[in-house]
């Protein structure tokens, strides 16, 4: 391909007490790709994509930036979390600013813009996932669940992120809700920008990921095109985890 | 001339007198509860460590303890402090420390998301306090900082005892000279009533300014 | 402290007489300060008698008051929330002196010291107790009462065999925080010369011509008694908690 490798993990490993989360996770992501990681609960996707930008702490094992580890001790981490974006299941919006105001602090307090350059990119922002003027002044227990992670999508965007790191993005929205978000999604990942999800939505990885990577018991067992890995799944635990969330999801080819 | 004619002019510069200490002792306690409340849950061992040390001492002593220590006790040290000052600084310390237990309470009761986000976008430990977490916590504590203000209105009275000319000081004298007790405690406790009634409404309505719609609700 | 002066002066002669000559000697009069310990430590009696004392008044005035609030008319509930108001709104001090010097001579009685800070301690905590137990039994669910009405109980029936036990539980927390808030008020009792902790302590220390010591013993003492109470106070909670039953409210 010849894309640059963005985000690199290597051999990465966690364990809560006695219990080995993560045994031995090997990926990486190229500029403009969107990949999908899928597997049953308790596999430890949400605790790996916590360990890519090290809001937990990997026992064992490296992750790059571009070219900078980001598990060296001596890098600034607060430094590289500008340049990750991360979407939360919970939101995480904060509660005590506007819409408006949660995407801007980054800019001023963190990237110390300029206010009229952090209000433009943060309006820019806002736009692109399509929250208007009219929620912008609303604070967050104001929102519908939807709005909600559209605006904490926008937060990540508007710090002009290498990739957004997406944990489950539509599982807390009731189901009306959860169109509107994915189709976000979705033009973010056309326009190019390089994403890793988390998530159930069988449709959306089939609809514009490049990479489907299946994750069962702490490894990832098997990746590949979307269609190739949920259709013609070469294990037998790949292939009862779709079948089921097909029966679940109603997914068709 | 009457006992009201030489009694109300007396008091009135007592209240004043009272008034210029709450202008200052209300909100360097507010200032005190904080940082102590911060230091206890983000500082390193030793700055929680104190800032605990002083929240015991000065919830547990009582505020007439806390007044004789800093004029009479000090003393013995060489260390002395004015009426005034004495008394303004045993405020400061007794509600500033009652404060901070609700600063406290109010900065565990946030939930761990909002940290988590302020993370996730670079924020460093004191970025995060700073703009995240403190803005929240302080207007949860909002209605326990009040609670102990109208308390420092009521124990301001105790002032009189290292001997600050305030409220209940002239109030006393005058019944000592005059022997009128109901005449004057009474005014002086109408007085208070008023005080404290003006400044539960006042504080009300701060807390209603400052409201954040869907703040209340923890965990959320 | 005007009737305090002589007693002061009393005390001080009283003192001086069992004392070895000490002439401003700071470091013989803090060897000195061993033996008044005990002096000062008898006035946790006293002490307690005003907390134990104003306490027990509180709890009789303050839960029919609460009860008062929660099921009574709108006429009772004025009568009560003046009350309170008063009570509550007033500091200490200058209702210990207003009962002290104007109220109860004025109603004829002659009241000791000790005597009148109970009551006016008991008066006051009765206010503070009303709000407690108010919260606690409005925290106890509705149904409660309506599954006592519907077995034919009668109001007051379903209010003291179902909802007091568990408000009164709930109660404990915010009553254990009241008994801590008494013990500290009661050493501003000194004011009238009852001879509890605060009072012996500053005999003491003016005889010594030493302060610092004497009152950072008293504030340690009270330290103290705050926290023994509110240990046995939170065994007793535990001891009565309805197994299951966890009262969130909190």
């Amino acid at each position: 391909m010849g894309k640059e490798v963005v985000l690199r993990a290597e051999d990465i490993h966690k364990s809560y007490g006695r219990l080995r989360v993560l045994r031995g996770v090997t990926f990486d992501i190229r500029r403009g790709e969107t990949k999908v990681i899928a597997g049953p609960s308790g596999a430890g996707k949400s605790t790996l994509l916590r360990c890519l930008n090290l809001l937990t702490m990997p026992d064992k094992g490296k992750v790059w930036l571009e070219d900078v580890e980001l598990t060296n001790p001596s890098v600034d981490i607060n430094k590289m979390r500008q340049r990750i974006g991360f979407v939360f299941q919970e939101f995480n919006l904060f509660h005590h600013l506007t819409a408006l105001d949660n995407v801007m602090i980054g800019l001023t307090k963190v990237k110390k813009l300029p206010k009229e350059e952090a209000l433009r990119r943060a309006k820019e922002a806002l736009l692109t996932v399509h929250i208007t003027e009219d929620l912008w002044h609303k604070y967050p227990a104001q929102l519908s669940g939807g709005q909600k992670q559209r605006v904490a999508i926008a937060r990540a965007l508007a710090m002009n992120p290498l990739i957004i790191l997406y944990d489950e993005p539509t599982s807390a929205l009731d189901p009306q809700l959860v169109g509107e978000v994915l189709q976000v999604m979705k033009e973010l990942a056309r326009k190019g920008v390089t994403g890793l999800v988390v998530t159930h939505e069988i449709g959306f990885a089939l609809e514009v990921a490049d990479e489907i990577m299946f994750m069962y018991d702490g490894i990832i067992l098997e990746k590949g095109p979307p269609n190739e890995v949920v259709f013609s799944p070469k294990h037998e635990a790949t292939k009862k985890f779709f079948e089921k969330i097909g029966r679940l999801y109603g997914e068709r080819r | 001339m009457t006992f009201w004619e030489e009694f109300l002019p007396a008091l009135m510069s007592g209240v004043a007198t009272t008034l210029k200490m709450l202008a200052i002792a209300m909100p360097a306690s507010v200032a005190l509860g904080i940082l102590l409340g911060t230091l206890r849950v983000y500082g390193d061992r030793i700055s929680s460590t104190v800032a605990t040390a002083i929240v015991v001492t000065f919830r547990g002593f009582p505020l007439m303890v806390t007044l004789l220590i800093l004029f009479f006790g000090l003393a013995d040290f060489k260390i002395y402090l004015t009426p005034y000052w004495a008394a303004v600084l045993g405020f400061i310390l007794c509600s500033g420390s009652y404060q901070s237990e609700y600063v406290r309470g109010a900065i565990r009761s946030i939930d761990i998301g909002q940290s988590l986000a302020a993370r996730a976008i670079g924020m460093t430990k004191l970025q995060e306090v700073l703009y995240i977490i403190l803005p929240q916590a302080i207007r949860r504590a909002l209605p326990g900082i009040s609670n102990e203000l109208i308390y420092m209105i009521k124990y301001s009275s105790l002032a009189f005892v290292v001997g600050v000319q305030e409220m209940f000081a002239i109030s006393k004298s005058f019944n000592y000279r005059y022997f009128r007790p109901i005449e004057t405690f009474m005014t002086l406790a109408i007085i208070y009533l008023i005080m404290t009634t003006v400044a539960t409404v006042g504080f009300k309505w701060l807390e209603n300014k400052l409201r954040i719609p869907g703040l209340e609700i923890s965990g959320r | 402290m005007e009737n305090n002066t002589s007693c002061l002066n009393q005390k001080l002669i009283f003192l001086k007489e069992i004392t070895i000559s000490v002439d401003g000697d700071s470091m013989a009069a803090e060897a000195l300060f061993i033996n008044y310990v005990p002096y000062i430590i008898e006035g946790a009696l006293w002490t307690f008698g005003l907390v134990g004392g104003g306490l027990g008044l509180g709890f009789l005035i303050g839960l029919p008051i609460a009860i008062g609030q929660v099921y009574g008319g709108r006429v009772v509930k004025l009568i009560l929330d003046v009350y309170v108001w008063f009570f509550r709104g007033v500091p200490l001090i200058v209702q210990l002196f207003l009962f002290y010097w104007g109220v109860f001579p004025a109603m004829g009685f002659k009241l000791s010291a000790l005597v009148t800070s109970i009551m006016v301690l008991g008066f006051r905590s009765g206010a503070y107790q009303s709000q407690i137990f108010r919260g606690a039994i409005e925290s106890v669910d509705e149904g409660q009462l309506l599954a006592a009405r519907s077995i034919g109980m009668t109001k007051t029936q379903s209010i003291i065999h179902i909802v007091l036990p568990q408000a009164l539980r709930i109660a404990i927390p915010g009553w254990t925080n009241e008994y801590a808030i008494l013990l500290k008020d009661s050493a501003i009792c000194f004011a009238l010369g009852v001879m509890e902790i605060l009072t012996r302590t500053r005999y003491v220390a003016v005889s010594l011509g030493l302060y610092f010591l004497p009152y950072l013993f008293a504030g340690i003492l009270f330290i103290i008694l705050t926290y023994g109470g509110t240990k046995i106070f939170n065994i007793i909670y535990e001891k009565v908690q309805i197994p299951g039953l966890v009262k969130g409210g909190m």
